[in-house]
């Protein structure tokens, strides 16, 4: 599903902040991706979006290699994918039922065809009295639950996250794991960039280690 | 490699790149439609930028309406005064007096009214030659002393002209004190001078365009920078380029057409009452004739409005190319 082969990346003429990383990920599994701050964990999750082109290697998604890929085939190869952002990027003018609703708007689907689906999964994620809210109004913890929902709308085979416990308490970020679990459940592979060992220890999966550049699987 | 032409489906294809454009959304909406699918416009209705864009291109709209429309009405009025002028030569009968010279007047008129090419011959009485020198020397009994020539006007056939040179060798010949002017002279001091001004209007408004092309582009500029974290997460949501170049098209055109309508509708305002304000300010003397000479009644005729209308789709487009250029070249920097 993922294949890193030989990736190195460096930004503009500096030195190379990931050296020579290989990996291979099969559908449906579940990992962490961690490392110390500044190890080149979101510039991973950057290139496995497609947002960040390496300076040497190749990626291959879904059985395509990317480098050679025109922009509407990324478009099409991004749909396959969901990402949540630890800053949640919802867009302010939108509610939250209509910012989960957009990868489907984007997707060009009439209303009537999806208009249960996102108010069952705004349900589903513990949002059903906040579907009408706008942004500004909704906490940490309700806005990353409706970032989740908005990458996962689309039912992605892949689901990204970077650092989506970063801004919310252990309660809630035990309660968020839980939401990811559920998912990699129903066949979704799940890929968690996190510096929080205490959510790690709560499951055990493999974790992808960043460590000066380099990157192994334990 | 070998390109292959698909014509049968040429007509839907059409009818769906038109249904699809950003213009027929715009029209939908200022006609009280749904612009598109989705309750909440993708691109955010109204913003800080947003607003300060609509209040340039409606200033910008508004001086751009207000010189092309002057200098079409200048151009107008120049062409009038050369019809007019172009169509009338003047017989200056200068020796006589009393019956006599009355008779000389109707003799001359006569001939004039023979040769081929002339339309139409009219004598000027003495009391209406007195009164085209009242502006220079009043309205005093002193006129009806001075030996004031008479003029004829004569209005000649501009399809087929006479040869003017052979009528004024056939007066000279059969008249004493009898002159024919064909306003050359004339003619070609206006010509020069309402070229003069046409092209300066053209100037002016080359200028005011190039600053309205320049104004508009870096406003909407502005507003697209403040739109970057929207095309962001449309991108990472999955949307095609042209989606989201198409989003922005449809808002930016939307904000185009209708501050141009604004600016464009100020301008008719002022074109309206631009006679009636004339009017009241230069009162009914001889300024206000003379203005009336010049710049004609400085009313603009509907194809003088339907410039307005062209400056608005200029205006609109640009703000919809300029947004699309920028939503290209925010995604470059994703890619």
């Amino acid at each position: 599903m993922i294949r890193f082969e030989n990736i190195g990346l460096r930004y503009g003429l500096g030195p190379e902040v990931l050296r020579d990383v290989d990996f291979h990920l099969v559908p449906g599994s579940f990992h962490f991706l961690t490392g110390p701050s500044g190890a080149g964990k979101t510039s991973l999750l950057r290139m496995l979006f497609m947002s960040l082109r390496p300076s040497r290697g190749l990626i291959h998604l879904f059985g395509q290699n990317c480098s050679d890929l025109s922009s509407p085939a990324r478009a099409d190869l991004r749909r396959r994918i969901g990402i949540v952002f630890q800053d949640f990027r919802l867009l302010d003018h939108l509610t939250t039922w209509e910012n989960v609703a957009l990868p489907l708007r984007v997707f060009g689907k009439s209303e009537a065809s999806y208009r249960d689906d996102v108010t069952d999964l705004l349900k589903w994620v513990g949002l059903g009295a906040r579907m009408t809210a706008y942004p500004e109004v909704l906490s940490g913890g309700e806005k990353q639950r409706a970032a989740i929902a908005r990458a996962v709308i689309g039912k992605p085979e892949l689901l990204l996250a970077d650092e989506p416990t970063g801004n919310v308490d252990p309660a809630m970020a035990n309660r968020l794991l839980r939401l990811f679990i559920e998912l990699n459940r129903l066949g979704t592979s799940v890929i968690i960039a996190t510096h929080d060992f205490q959510l790690m220890d709560q499951c055990d999966a493999p974790r992808l280690v960043l460590h000066e550049g380099h990157l192994e699987i334990r | 490699m070998k390109v292959t032409w698909k014509f049968d489906d040429l007509p839907g294809r059409l009818a769906g790149r038109i249904r699809t454009s950003p213009w027929v959304a715009v029209v939908r909406g200022l006609a009280g439609g749904q612009t598109g699918p989705g309750s909440t416009p993708i691109v955010q209705p109204a913003s800080v930028a947003g607003r300060a864009l609509t209040v340039v291109i409606a200033i910008m709209t508004f001086l751009a309406c207000l010189t092309s429309g002057a200098v079409y009405v200048v151009n107008q009025s120049a062409n009038d005064w050369f019809a007019d002028i172009a169509s009338e030569i003047t017989v200056q009968v200068s020796e006589g007096q009393g019956s006599e010279f009355e008779k000389k007047v109707t003799l001359v008129s006569l001939f004039l009214a023979k040769q081929p090419g002339i339309q139409k011959v009219n004598p000027l009485s003495a009391e209406e030659s007195g009164q085209l020198l009242e502006p220079w020397l009043g309205g005093s009994d002193v006129l009806s002393e001075l030996p004031v020539p008479r003029l004829i006007a004569v209005v000649i056939d501009r399809s087929s002209p006479p040869d003017l040179d052979a009528v004024r060798e056939a007066l000279e010949s059969n008249f004493k004190g009898v002159t024919l002017d064909d306003h050359r002279r004339w003619q070609a001091e206006l010509r020069t001078v309402t070229r003069s001004l046409v092209l300066g209007g053209i100037a002016v408004l080359m200028l005011v365009g190039a600053a309205t092309v320049a104004s508009i582009v870096s406003a909407t500029k502005s507003a697209m920078a403040s739109n970057r974290e929207i095309i962001e997460v449309l991108h990472f949501v999955g949307a095609r380029e042209r989606f989201i170049a198409h989003e922005f098209e449809k808002h930016f055109l939307n904000i185009g057409v209708r501050a141009g309508l604004v600016g464009a509708l100020g301008a008719t305002i002022v074109f309206l009452l631009l006679p009636v304000t004339m009017r009241l300010l230069s009162g009914r003397g001889l300024a206000a004739a003379e203005l009336r000479q010049f710049i004609g009644s400085a009313v603009l005729d509907w194809p003088g409005y339907l410039l307005f209308g062209l400056v608005v789709i200029v205006v609109a487009t640009l703000c919809m190319l300029t947004s699309r250029f920028g939503v290209y070249r925010i995604l470059k920097s994703y890619d």
